[in-house]
C-alpha cells in the first residue's frame, strides 16, 4: 500500500513523502529532497569562472583557466557524491528496530540501524538551527544507567528538513507502531 | 529593612552634580590636551603629558571595540547554541534531578519539567484539533 503526498521543507522547497505499509508492524517513509536546480549550478559555475578569468587578466597565466575548469568538475562530482542527498528513508519494524537510509545523488547509500531495545521514543523536537527555530523528528535512545533518562538524540530527515505537517504524519504513524510494540512486549 | 527605591534623594543629587562636574572637567582637559600645541604646553611647564597620537588613537580603539563587540556577541551566541543531536535540547541536569512531589487532589499542579514524550502525545495525538490534518 503506497501513498505519495507533497510537502515542503523549511526553506519552501518541494518534498515528496511516500508511505508504504508492509505489515501491521512495519512501515517505511521515503522523503524525496528537491533536485539540484539548474539555476544554482549555473550561478556557481559562472562565479568560479569569472573569478578565474579575473585572476587570468591579472597574472596572464593560462593555467588559472584550466585549473578553474578542473576545480568546477571535481567540485561538482564531490558535491554529488558526498553532500547532495536525493532521498531519505525511515523504515520502522516494530519488533526489530529503526533503519535510516540516505541515498546520495551519485548513487551512494548510507544506512544506520538502531535496534528496538535501545529506542526509548520517537518525538518531534524544536531547536534553534542557524537563525530559525525548526521542528525536527528525532529518536531518543535509552540510557543504560538510568531507566527514565535519555542518553542520545538521533535526528532523522536531516537534509530534507520537512515542515511540521509532514513530521506530524510520520510521528503519528511511528507512534502507532511503537504503541503496538509496547503492548506486545509488555504482556508476557 | 532598607528599601531600595529609585526616588530622588539629597545624596543622589550631590552624586549627580559631582559626576556632572567631573565629566565636564575631563572633557575640557581632553580638548586642551588634543588641540593646544606642544610648544605652548611646554612653555607653561606641562612637559610630561602623553603623546597627542593617543588623543586620536584612543577614541578610534573604543569605537572599533564597540563594533567588534556586536559581532563577537552574535558569534558567541551561535557557538553556544546546542546542535540538533545534542541531548541538551531535550533535558538538562535540573530536569533530571527535580523532586518528584505527589500532586494533591483539586490543587494546581506544582511547576515541573514535563518529559518531551508526554508533551508530544499531548500536542499531536490527544489534541488532534490543534494541528489540522490535511
Amino acid at each position: 500500500m503506497e501513498v505519495e503526498r507533497i510537502f515542503s521543507d523549511i526553506y519552501g522547497g518541494r518534498l515528496a513523502l511516500q508511505r508504504r505499509q508492509y505489515s501491521p508492524f512495519c512501515r517505511e517513509f521515503c522523503l524525496g529532497c528537491p533536485r539540484l536546480s539548474l539555476r544554482s549550478l549555473t550561478a556557481a559555475t559562472c562565479t568560479v569562472w569569472l573569478v578565474a578569468y579575473g585572476l587570468f587578466t591579472l597574472c596572464q597565466n593560462s593555467m588559472v583557466l584550466s585549473a578553474a575548469i578542473f576545480i568546477t568538475l571535481l567540485g561538482l562530482l564531490g558535491y554529488l557524491h558526498f553532500v547532495k542527498i536525493d532521498q531519505e528513508t525511515l523504515l520502522i519494524i516494530g519488533s526489530l528496530g529503526i533503519q535510516m537510509t540516505s541515498s546520495y545523488a551519485s548513487g551512494k547509500e548510507s544506512t544506520t540501524f538502531i535496534e528496538m531495545g535501545k529506542v526509548k521514543d520517537v518525538v518531534i523536537n524544536e531547536a534553534i538551527y542557524m537563525q530559525k527555530v525548526i521542528y525536527y523528528l528525532c529518536i531518543l535512545l535509552k540510557d543504560p544507567v538510568e531507566p527514565q533518562g535519555v542518553s542520545q538524540v538521533v535526528p532523522v530527515f536531516q537534509s530534507a528538513k520537512p515542515r511540521l505537517d509532514c513530521l506530524i504524519e510520520v510521528y503519528r504513524s511511528c507512534q502507532e507502531i511503537l504503541a503496538l510494540q509496547k503492548v506486545t512486549s509488555g504482556s508476557p | 529593612m532598607v528599601e531600595n527605591s529609585p526616588s530622588p534623594l539629597p545624596e543622589r543629587a550631590i552624586y549627580g552634580f559631582v559626576l556632572f562636574l567631573s565629566s565636564q572637567f575631563g572633557f575640557m582637559l581632553y580638548l586642551v590636551w588634543a588641540f593646544i600645541p606642544e610648544t605652548w604646553l611646554n612653555s607653561i611647564g606641562l612637559t610630561y603629558w602623553p603623546q597627542k597620537y593617543w588623543a586620536v588613537a584612543l577614541p578610534v580603539y573604543l569605537l572599533i571595540t564597540i563594533v567588534i563587540t556586536y559581532i563577537l556577541i552574535f558569534g558567541i551566541n551561535m557557538v553556544n547554541t546546542s546542535r540538533l543531536d545534542s541531548v541538551h535540547t531535550v533535558t538538562d541536569n535540573y530536569a533530571k534531578n527535580q523532586p518528584q512531589k505527589k500532586s494533591q487532589e483539586k490543587a494546581v499542579l506544582a511547576l515541573k519539567d514535563i518529559p518531551i514524550s508526554e508533551v508530544n502525545q499531548m500536542f499531536f495525538i490527544a489534541a488532534r484539533g490543534l494541528y489540522p490534518q490535511s
